[in-house]
């Protein structure tokens, strides 16, 4: 009993805490301001004249002026997307911080995920063939406790040597069969 | 004659010792004489010898300013300090090389002297191995990369190392990095043993895995202080930049973390076994490839301190032993069948599994962004960049989904758990995550995806401490105090114990990476004296600046107050220093705040005169939590390592009465997981 109601506790927070969490995604997509807007596009900039810094970190003057930049184009309108565009026509495809979801540069995105995928999958299957092979995991309850049965004097014997080194083996051949 | 000539000598003598140990050590093994494999691991001690004597004799060039030897000339000046005069050693790429193949062979040596422990019959082939790696070092020491090439005419003073080395952090980072890199050569050599041999007993995985944790360990250490060096050098406010140098020394961490794991499962169960090796295999190789891309600078990073024409060698090399390595493999394979079968996927295996497929998924995901580059031009022609978001969103899911399975993956017993055991473990760390996720939005936490990385962080530690916790509890039960009982579940195991810190070591550390990137606060301002700025309810005001000249090096440096609740915390004084000799590259002296768990990272981003300068500062929330985690896992991995004392086993000493050897039912283990 008081395991059913600790699951209906838990049941009780997790929805709580699932309609919290998409309040407040919801709330954060609407409720951008334009410091944030322009905060991520220049994250996904790259710095030109910095090492390994994006137009959003970097503390150079070509990056202020990218940033002024930014914001005056998200002010008349435009999409990030379009920001973004802008800044690859005028300085080549490599000013992108992260490879773009399109053309060959998917692939750098694809291959990993699908990779994941096919190792996810190939997961599954070994492990449905494993246990397919597993002799009797099938009706694994009566299997195992025909083994219990047959194994108890042995058990036994090793609880009680093994309390003999550890006092927690002790505790343990007393509890829980 | 020189002290370099020395060293020349040394080596061209450790390479000799070299070679002969392959070939004694192979034959002796090959014919059975045991003498021949004797006299092998003596010369793997004189390797170890000469190594050191070349060691010492460029230590020596460097401490007496030998400056007719290239290499010192090179890295080192008159008015660098004795310490970092002798740091230079590993300072450059020869020097590098050369502490690499030093500590390669120390080790082996270390072996050598323990190898009674490890199973016989692979002795001789790991030892082969070893100096057979030992010998491409060498090879590459005495001919195209050699720390000790002399000039004819030796200038009066060396040219000095680069500034952004002079850091205390040069002292521990690249012999630690170096130290780890090297260190994955002994798994390695170990594998490839099991693989001549066709010997993956017991007591082979339980050698493999100590040195394996011990590679482990110095690889952590290793990564850890190269985020704190670049956190307290240069000058961006963060820690990790996903540089491809960086990645690169990630990889083998990752492989090796994986299958510090997954030899649980072959322990325990006999499993895995073609995949141990691979992970084996793929740590060493990775290993290579770090060293390849960090030499030769196909790849564009920010550690451009050691490039080099010798990366091809690396590659050859590397090829090399990808070729050795699987050709062996596929001979092999048909004997590496598993002993036992699968039962339930709740088990501990099967987390086991899923931890490892997110390792080396992670592992790949960043060696794919790290070459995408490559790729890009090579099939393309067009260069492209994959800067740290891309890292970002495809390894933070993965990562929280290894940090749930963290906490899952203890609690599951081996075989089978029943559900009611494992909700019986689970329900308490599972509702006290639901809470925090709760409670986070109140006091500011509005970012739902850092609520749920805190969440599952939350869930993690609660369930890691509250098995801790049971444990302590039914030790104190039997009569121990809680302190003493405590050590006692971590003296009588370690391994587990050990590993419970490395976890949560581990969540600290994504808490505190969290904490940095989705909360990392930012201003710039150019201030006058007198001035001041505020951020995050700290302010800071600025007095003026310092200029100091040195004989070698100008520093200017700004006085700066900081103010938090109406009270004076400190006196801050962050600076820069220009080294003559490398004019263009203004070394940054950061002052770093800690109060509490926040770090005020202030910065000297420009000045002018003695009245003006422009501060950066970043408000870290959490980043104090990185080190810390880092060094628990540290700890952890420590106390994994830790020798045991052998226990007497006493099932099988004892003559058991009535029936014979009692088989171990492999419930025992279940329970051992409940406890």
């Amino acid at each position: 009993m008081k395991q059913r109601g600790a699951l209906f506790l838990l049941l009780t927070l997790v929805v709580l805490v699932a309609a919290l969490w998409s309040f407040l995604s919801l709330n954060a997509a609407t409720h951008k301001t334009l410091d944030q807007r322009v905060q991520e596009v220049g994250a996904q900039l790259k710095c030109p004249v910095c090492q390994g810094e994006s137009v959003a970190d970097s503390p150079s003057l070509l990056a202020q002026q990218m940033r002024g930049s930014i914001r005056a184009q998200l002010q008349a309108g435009k999409s990030e997307q379009e920001v973004v565009q802008y800044f690859v026509n005028s300085y080549g495809p490599n000013i992108v911080w992260t490879p773009q979801w399109q053309g060959f540069t998917l692939l750098a995105w694809l291959v990993p995920i699908v990779l994941l995928l096919g190792g996810v999958g190939l997961l599954f299957l070994t492990l449905r063939e494993w246990c397919a092979s597993a002799p009797g995991s099938t009706n694994d309850d009566r299997q195992a406790s025909s083994d219990d049965a047959e194994l108890e004097p042995y058990r036994a014997q090793l609880e009680q040597e093994l309390a003999d080194e550890d006092v927690l083996f002790r505790h343990l051949g007393t509890e829980g069969r | 004659m020189y002290f370099s000539d020395l060293g020349t000598i040394a080596l061209i003598l450790a390479a000799g010792f070299a070679l002969y140990t392959i070939f004694a050590a192979a034959w002796g093994a090959q014919r059975n004489m045991p003498l021949l494999v004797k006299s092998a691991l003596r010369s793997t001690l004189a390797v170890t010898f000469f190594l050191l004597l070349a060691s010492a004799a460029l230590v020596v060039s460097f401490l007496i300013h030998d400056f007719g030897v290239r290499y010192v000339a090179e890295q080192s000046s008159l008015s660098m300090l004795w310490y970092y005069t002798a740091a230079a050693f590993y300072g450059g790429q020869e020097g590098s090389l050369l502490y690499w193949s030093l500590m390669l062979s120390v080790f082996a040596a270390i072996f050598v002297f323990t190898s009674r422990r490890a199973p016989a019959v692979m002795v001789p082939y790991s030892v082969a191995t070893l100096m057979g790696i030992e010998l491409f070092f060498l090879f590459m020491l005495t001919t195209v990369s050699s720390p000790f090439t002399r000039v004819p005419i030796a200038p009066l003073d060396g040219n000095g190392l680069n500034p952004l080395l002079l850091d205390p952090g040069m002292l521990v980072h690249p012999p630690m990095l170096l130290m780890g890199y090297m260190s994955f050569s002994l798994p390695f050599a170990f594998a490839i043993a099991a693989l001549i041999t066709g010997h993956l007993n017991n007591d082979w995985l339980r050698a493999i895995r100590r040195w394996t944790l011990a590679s482990w360990t110095i690889q952590t250490t290793g990564l850890i202080l190269g985020a704190w060096w670049a956190y307290h050098v240069l000058g961006w406010g963060g820690y990790w930049s996903w540089d491809p140098v960086e990645n690169a020394a990630l990889l083998p961490w990752l492989t090796a973390t994986a299958f510090l794991h997954s030899t649980m499962v072959q322990e325990r169960r006999g499993m895995l076994k073609v995949w141990n090796l691979v992970l084996v295999i793929a740590s060493f190789a990775l290993s290579i490839f770090g060293t390849f891309e960090v030499r030769s600078g196909v790849i564009s990073s920010v550690h451009s301190f050691a490039y080099s024409d010798i990366g091809g060698y690396f590659l050859a090399f590397l090829v090399i032993v990808i070729v050795f390595s699987s050709g062996l493999f596929l001979f092999r394979l048909p004997k590496l069948r598993p002993e036992q079968e699968f039962d339930s996927v709740v088990s501990r295996e099967g987390v086991f599994l899923l931890n490892n497929l997110l390792l080396v998924g992670i592992a790949f995901a960043t060696l794919w962004g790290t070459i995408f580059p490559l790729i890009s031009a090579a099939f393309r022609g067009q260069a492209v960049t994959v800067g740290p978001p891309f890292y970002n969103q495809v390894i933070s899911p993965l990562l929280a989904v290894l940090i749930l399975a963290m906490g899952i993956g203890p609690l599951l017993a081996w075989r089978r758990t029943s559900t009611r055991a494992l909700w019986k473990n689970l329900c308490v760390p599972a509702i006290g995550a639901a809470l925090c996720a709760l409670i986070l939005p109140l006091v500011g936490v509005t970012d739902v995806l850092a609520n749920i990385g805190f969440a599952i962080c939350a869930f993690t530690a609660g369930a890691i401490l509250y098995e801790l916790w049971r444990g302590v509890r039914v030790r104190h039960k039997h009569g121990e105090n809680y302190l003493f009982a405590l050590y006692m579940l971590f003296a009588r195991y370690r391994q587990r114990y050990g590993g419970y810190l490395v976890h949560l070591g581990m969540v600290a550390l994504v808490v505190g990476i969290i904490g940095s990137h989705f909360f990392q606060q930012q201003q710039d301002s150019v201030l006058k004296s007198g001035q001041e700025m505020s951020i995050a309810g700290y302010r800071f005001v600025y007095f003026g600046n310092i200029d100091m000249n040195q004989s070698d090096s100008e520093t200017v440096i700004s006085q700066v107050q900081i103010w938090h609740d109406g009270q004076l915390l400190r006196y801050i004084y962050p600076g820069r220093t220009m080294y003559h000799n490398f004019g263009n590259q203004p070394a940054s002296l950061i002052s770093i705040t800690t109060s509490g768990l926040t770090d005020l990272y202030v910065y000297l981003d420009d000045w002018s005169g003695n009245t003006q300068a422009t501060i950066r500062v970043f408000v870290n929330p959490l980043v104090p939590l990185v080190w810390y985690g880092g060094a628990l896992m540290l700890l952890g991995g420590v106390i994994c390592w830790w020798p045991q004392r052998r226990r007497v086993v006493s099932t099988a000493t004892r003559p058991s009465p009535g029936a014979a050897e009692p088989p171990r039912p492999a419930s025992i283990e279940d329970k051992e997981a409940i406890v």
